[in-house]
């Protein structure tokens, strides 16, 4: 366990040396503090210049979905970035040989910075929170969004064969998290075309409230995380 | 001819990375998104989309792009050939301006937005151009893409945030001497066509020159020693 929290202790320290950690642990926040007082006042205006009751107070759950994966996606994001820099570098191949091995060096770049953030998102949905959420739903998403987002990161860099093409990945990557307002906006049955996106049925969860829909939210990300994990690790070889 | 290797290099390099994959793609995302926005709001939507994706892209793709360069040492080949730092610049500015022009021009036709189609092109292009010399000199500056990441953030505000507030009803008259508002002018072919023309060239002409000058710095120190 030791040479993992070395490595992680060596991407922490690279990505402050970065400033990209500052921007990981701020954006967050504002975010938070945005979507806490900017939303509600935003409606307010709207409803006052439209003369409606409510308009955006549907959303708001959608923007709680949004904080809660916000520091995942940016953790892992900023974890894509310096393993495409490793890789282009060849610095991966010689830590895939050292005590931490392929396995762990993907441990400490995803599956670290994913649990870190889960408390992390805890903590900002319960300061920041639009909606009333119950502790354990609570707990399932930020653990489902934490997840989500490993998924998202594994895809850049199991996708690209350098930080170029991890650039025109990452692009796409975005995608995967507009899963999240499918639900919201696409009634029909339509909707379960996008079921292959775990953010499909992240944001499904979250929306009918049925524990039921934990199966196949947890599902899509560990199928996710297991090819792209496979692929990812193939690539450090 | 020596302009000309190099842009059709830049050209194979972005086709064999996925550029020219990914704004298809994105194209016809943004096109069919814009068909789902109100008929009153697809002009509006169609020059946001083009000018803070296809417009943007190379500030967005320099740095890995640089980065990359620099890690298989094509820059220290470069550095010691006949290549000039404006041909190098010219070279790159061109080839991403010309993916940012192509899927700007079928995104805009498909909004039917398009009144002018050279002038509007021709500010997709140079806006594109500008943003590509703005990430071309901060990434000569980077050693990490998550460097490059937080450098361009002040930059993106400082080409962004005007335009939008002036795309959103923000019109003060100060406002049309910004770049970003100069190609939202052009691309929506109102009064004030020639001057924000000008104004346009000469933004690029001068984040060109400044490229061009960081951009032969770093080919003068590349490999760790000052030429």
């Amino acid at each position: 366990m030791k040479p993992l929290f070395r490595s992680f202790s060596m991407f922490i320290l690279q990505i402050a040396r970065d400033r990209m950690l500052y921007a990981v642990c701020i954006s967050p926040v504002l975010a938070g503090l945005f979507f806490r007082f900017g939303i509600p006042y935003i409606e307010t205006l709207l409803c006052s210049t439209f003369q409606e009751t409510s308009i955006l107070k549907e959303y708001y759950l959608l923007f709680d979905l949004f904080l809660c994966t916000l520091t995942p996606f940016l953790f892992c994001f900023s974890a894509s970035m310096v393993v495409l820099t490793e890789h282009d570098e060849n610095m991966t191949r010689y830590l895939a040989v050292t005590p931490v091995g392929k396995k762990g060096y993907l441990i400490s770049r995803f599956l670290f910075p994913a649990a870190i953030s889960f408390i992390v998102s805890m903590l900002l949905l319960q300061v920041f929170s639009l909606t009333v959420w119950h502790a354990s739903m609570m707990l399932i998403v930020c653990l489902l969004g934490s997840l989500l987002c490993v998924a998202t990161s594994l895809l850049v860099v199991g996708l690209s064969r350098n930080r170029v093409e991890g650039m025109a990945v990452t692009k796409l990557s975005g995608m995967v998290l507009m899963g999240l307002i499918v639900p919201f906006f696409v009634i029909s049955k339509v909707q379960y075309l996008f079921f292959f996106l775990p953010s499909f049925w992240l944001a499904k969860l979250s929306r009918d409230g049925n524990y039921f829909l934990l199966v196949p939210s947890a599902a899509a990300s560990l199928i996710w995380i297991f090819l792209l994990y496979r692929r990812s690790e193939k690539k450090l070889a | 001819m020596r302009a000309k290797s190099l842009f059709l290099g830049d050209i194979r390099f972005q086709i064999r990375y996925g550029f020219y994959f990914l704004y298809l793609f994105l194209s016809v995302l943004y096109i069919t998104v814009l068909y789902l926005l109100p008929i009153t709001w697809r002009e509006p939507g169609a020059i946001l989309m083009i000018f803070s994706d296809p417009a943007a892209m190379g500030l967005y793709f320099m740095g890995a792009i640089v980065l990359f360069e620099k890690s298989e040492r094509v820059l220290n080949s470069i550095a010691v050939s006949p290549v000039r730092p404006l041909e190098y610049v010219i070279s790159k500015l061109g080839s991403v301006g010309l993916i940012s022009t192509a899927a700007a021009v079928a995104i805009g036709m498909s909004g039917q937005v398009i009144s002018n189609p050279f002038q509007f092109a021709a500010a997709v292009f140079l806006c594109s151009c500008l943003f590509s010399a703005a990430g071309l000199i901060i990434a000569c500056k980077i050693t990490t893409l998550n460097q490059f990441i937080i450098a361009t953030i002040p930059a993106e505000l400082l080409i962004n945030l005007p335009a939008v507030a002036w795309l959103f009803g923000y019109r003060k008259s100060w406002l049309l001497l910004h770049p970003g508002v100069c190609m939202m002018k052009l691309c929506s072919s109102g009064s004030f066509s020639a001057p924000a023309l000008l104004l346009l060239i000469c933004w690029t002409t001068a984040f060109t020159c400044y490229a061009v000058s960081t951009v032969s710095k770093m080919l003068k120190s590349v490999g760790g020693i000052n030429l």
